[in-house]
């Protein structure tokens, strides 16, 4: 009776091992995703600060301050989730 | 060096210094958190109020529209992407116009009303705020245009200004929201609940999208929770979807789906249903519940006809329709 297991060569459980190793790094890259999509205080982005700095100066945006905000616990900068 | 926690969307950036919230617009410099476009909008247009959509508040009347670029949703189908997915420091055209110069340009537009719209006026929060208050002190009446993604304590200190809102509700179900829109759904809820409560007149519009939120079950589920929180007589908008931005895969949203939609959700108990962004059909005009006769009569975004009497009963049957009618 043919079996699978005792044609397995090197070659075959090199390549299964490839496809185990690709699969559990996609996992691990899925749930690293998932998991940064579900905290909060992660939203922030860089801004081109020079190009701001200038149409501030030259009056094209307004550095008024902003209401509701305060200024970050430790806690909130490495907790949080989406709510 | 000092971050700040953004408080005004349930998104709580906490913004290192030099950075900027996931709306783009709201910068950390020097430790304070900055409103940059307050003043500063990058789109300015007189439109009919039939746009917005409102259909029940003041309706054909010229509403001097604005907004500024950033968003703190980032909708894969957004129209307004070139305006709502940029910083301010990256738009080719900003306008200086500072509240008190904005009620003046409104108010020599003929306008009646100031509509923040377009991209999310949550995020120019604090220019709409500015603005809304002046506005009110000329006779000019507020509406707001949203996606309502903003905590509840700086919504009802809004609340107080805001005469009208359309909130745009992008499902009822909380997959989509992560999916499409980048956000969550029970914020959104929790805030309509709030608009009413603080006597905001509301609509709600939803934008059926072919086979992401069109499911008839999913549909009278939200037609079922907006008629028990916030009465059968809100009126909803079913609007069509038109491929553009990130979601160019899909069609056009088809007439039938939109007209399932609409029956689903009166056969829910709402009284007011209507079918948006499809020229002609019968379901943008307003008809008397009690014996169907058509108080106002729409052709995309133009009133043809209007039998409503001024304080905004039916002709015939004098029953009274909800809405702000003058």
């Amino acid at each position: 009776m043919f079996s699978w297991g005792r044609h397995l060569q090197r070659r075959e459980l090199g390549f299964l091992g490839v496809v185990a190793v690709t699969l559990a790094i996609t996992a691990l890259y899925l749930n690293a995703g998932l998991r940064l999509a579900d905290r909060g205080g992660v939203g922030w982005r860089t801004v081109d600060l020079g190009a701001l700095q200038r149409r501030i100066e030259s009056g094209e945006l307004r550095d008024r301050e902003a209401d509701w905000y305060h200024p970050a616990t430790a806690e909130e900068a490495t907790a949080g989730g989406l709510r | 060096m000092v971050a700040v926690t953004c408080e005004l969307c349930p998104r709580a950036c906490v913004i290192p210094e030099s950075g900027a919230g996931d709306c783009r617009i709201r910068v950390n410099l020097g430790g304070r958190l900055r409103a940059t476009t307050y003043g500063r909008p990058s789109a300015v247009h007189v439109d009919p109020m039939e746009k917005k959509p409102l259909y029940h508040f003041r309706p054909g009347s010229p509403v001097f529209s604005i907004a500024t670029a950033g968003c703190n949703l980032h909708c894969l189908n957004c129209q307004n992407w070139q305006l709502s997915q940029r910083g301010g420091e990256e738009m080719e055209q900003v306008y200086r116009a500072d509240p008190p110069l904005l009620i003046d340009t409104a108010l020599e537009q003929g306008c009646e009303s100031i509509a923040y719209t377009y991209s999310d006026p949550v995020v120019f929060y604090e220019y709409v705020y500015d603005s809304a208050e002046l506005a009110h002190r000329h006779g000019l009446s507020n509406v707001f245009i949203t996606a309502a993604y903003i905590n509840q304590a700086p919504l009802r200190r809004l609340c107080g200004v805001i005469d009208a809102a359309n909130v745009d509700l992008k499902a009822f179900d909380d997959g989509f929201y992560r999916r499409v829109n980048g956000a969550t759904l029970r914020p959104v809820l929790e805030a309509l609940k709030v608009m009413r409560e603080e006597g905001v007149w509301i609509e709600v519009t939803n934008l059926l999208i072919p086979t992401l939120n069109d499911d008839l079950a999913m549909i009278r589920r939200m037609a079922v929770w907006i008629r028990d929180e916030l009465g059968a007589r809100t009126p909803l908008h079913f609007s069509r979807f038109h491929p553009q931005y990130r979601m160019r895969n899909l069609p056009p949203t088809p007439a039938a789906t939109l007209d399932r939609a609409r029956r689903e959700a009166m056969d829910a108990g709402l009284v007011y249903v209507y079918v948006g962004n499809v020229m002609g059909h019968e379901g943008g005009s307003t008809y008397c519940p009690v014996d169907g006769t058509l108080l106002i009569g729409r052709t995309g975004f133009w009133i043809t006809e209007n039998n409503l009497t001024a304080d905004g009963n039916c002709p015939t049957c004098k029953e009274h329709i909800p809405g702000v009618w003058r």
